[in-house]
């Protein structure tokens, strides 16, 4: 572990301890609220004393800045997919993964919305969808070839080998008024017939 | 250590990690496919706070002078990632072999996001 990891650590226990000591003394009745004012008024009125918190202040913002940096970049890692070649490493974040399969949307017309959650175990990739679909779609059928779809994109872009499970959550329905609507005047304009358009077929 | 060093008879050369790191950039930006290079929370708040120059590419550098340079990407929605992953790699350790001399130990590439091209 990295020395600043463990500083940040022990840092945020005494914070933490101390906190819960202040108040168990205040609960006890051992502390008043003179004695704070007291020290308060003192730290407020000594140049040094100001200039110090002021500095601590600065101080605990970096620290806590710094912590958190650690634990986002921590958790950033956990969650990719990686591999190595001859130059170094590559990784890949799984919200990368997301974005793709998201993309995925706009290739069928009879998917409205979709909502991707990957999941990178010893199993394989497990990938979530969340679907929206119109009410004009077969939802084996469409199924299916989204499944296709996606596990041959996701093996295209990506390169793995490994087990790919894709699980799919039809969550609603749509009925698309404007499309319905569309679709309608569509078919009427190719019922009203043309006149004399049937003359001259042999 | 902050920047790579170098000695001859005339003086000493310092090559800082920023420049490193923009010959990096730069190099892995000419890759068909790669859309950007990605942001960390350093570089999202120096671009908000106007240094668009700051990039999240990190760069270390060993006692023994090794450089390990990591590079966050976006690539184009459509692209092959290990393929443009592998590209990335190879053109940053020409370019910052071909301009600097520097033994590069490992480039990592980290692939942060897809947009559209």
């Amino acid at each position: 572990m990295k020395f600043f990891t463990v500083l940040g650590i022990v840092f945020y226990a005494v914070m933490i301890m101390v906190i819960g000591l202040a108040l168990i003394v205040f609960a006890l009745n051992l502390l008043l609220p003179a004695d704070i004012n007291n020290l308060l008024t003192f730290a407020q009125g000594n140049h040094n004393s100001r200039v110090a918190i002021g500095f601590s202040g600065a101080l605990l913002i970096l620290i806590s800045f710094s912590f958190a940096q650690i634990i986002l970049g921590k958790f950033q890692r956990e969650k990719t997919i990686a591999f190595t070649t001859s130059s170094g490493q590559v990784t890949i974040s799984l919200s990368a993964v997301e974005d793709l399969i998201r993309r995925l949307a706009g290739i069928i017309p009879e998917v409205k919305e979709l909502r991707p959650n990957v999941v990178a175990n010893k199993k394989g990739i497990i990938v979530e969808m969340r679907v929206v679909l119109r009410s004009e779609a077969n939802i084996p059928e469409l199924t299916s070839r989204l499944q296709d779809i996606t596990k041959s994109k996701i093996q295209e872009i990506l390169g793995v080998d490994e087990q790919i499970i894709i699980r799919i959550h039809v969550a609603k329905i749509t009925y698309d008024e404007k499309d319905a609507r569309r679709k309608k005047d569509f078919e009427q304009e190719d019922r009203s017939t043309i006149p004399f358009s049937g003359y001259g077929r042999v | 250590m902050n920047r790579d060093e170098s000695r001859n008879e005339l003086g000493v050369l310092r090559i800082h990690k920023n420049v490193i790191s923009s010959i990096s950039l730069i190099a892995a930006t000419e890759i068909d496919g790669v859309k950007r290079v990605g942001r960390d929370l350093k570089s999202g708040l120096a671009e908000l706070l106007g240094n668009k120059f700051f990039s999240a590419i990190k760069v270390d550098i060993s006692r023994n002078e090794e450089v390990k340079v990591q590079i966050p990407l976006i690539i184009k929605y459509g692209y092959n990632i290990p393929e443009i992953a592998n590209r990335v790699q190879e053109n940053v350790r020409l370019a910052l072999e071909k301009m600097s001399n520097l033994s590069i130990k490992e480039i990592n590439v980290n692939v942060q996001g897809i947009e559209r091209g």
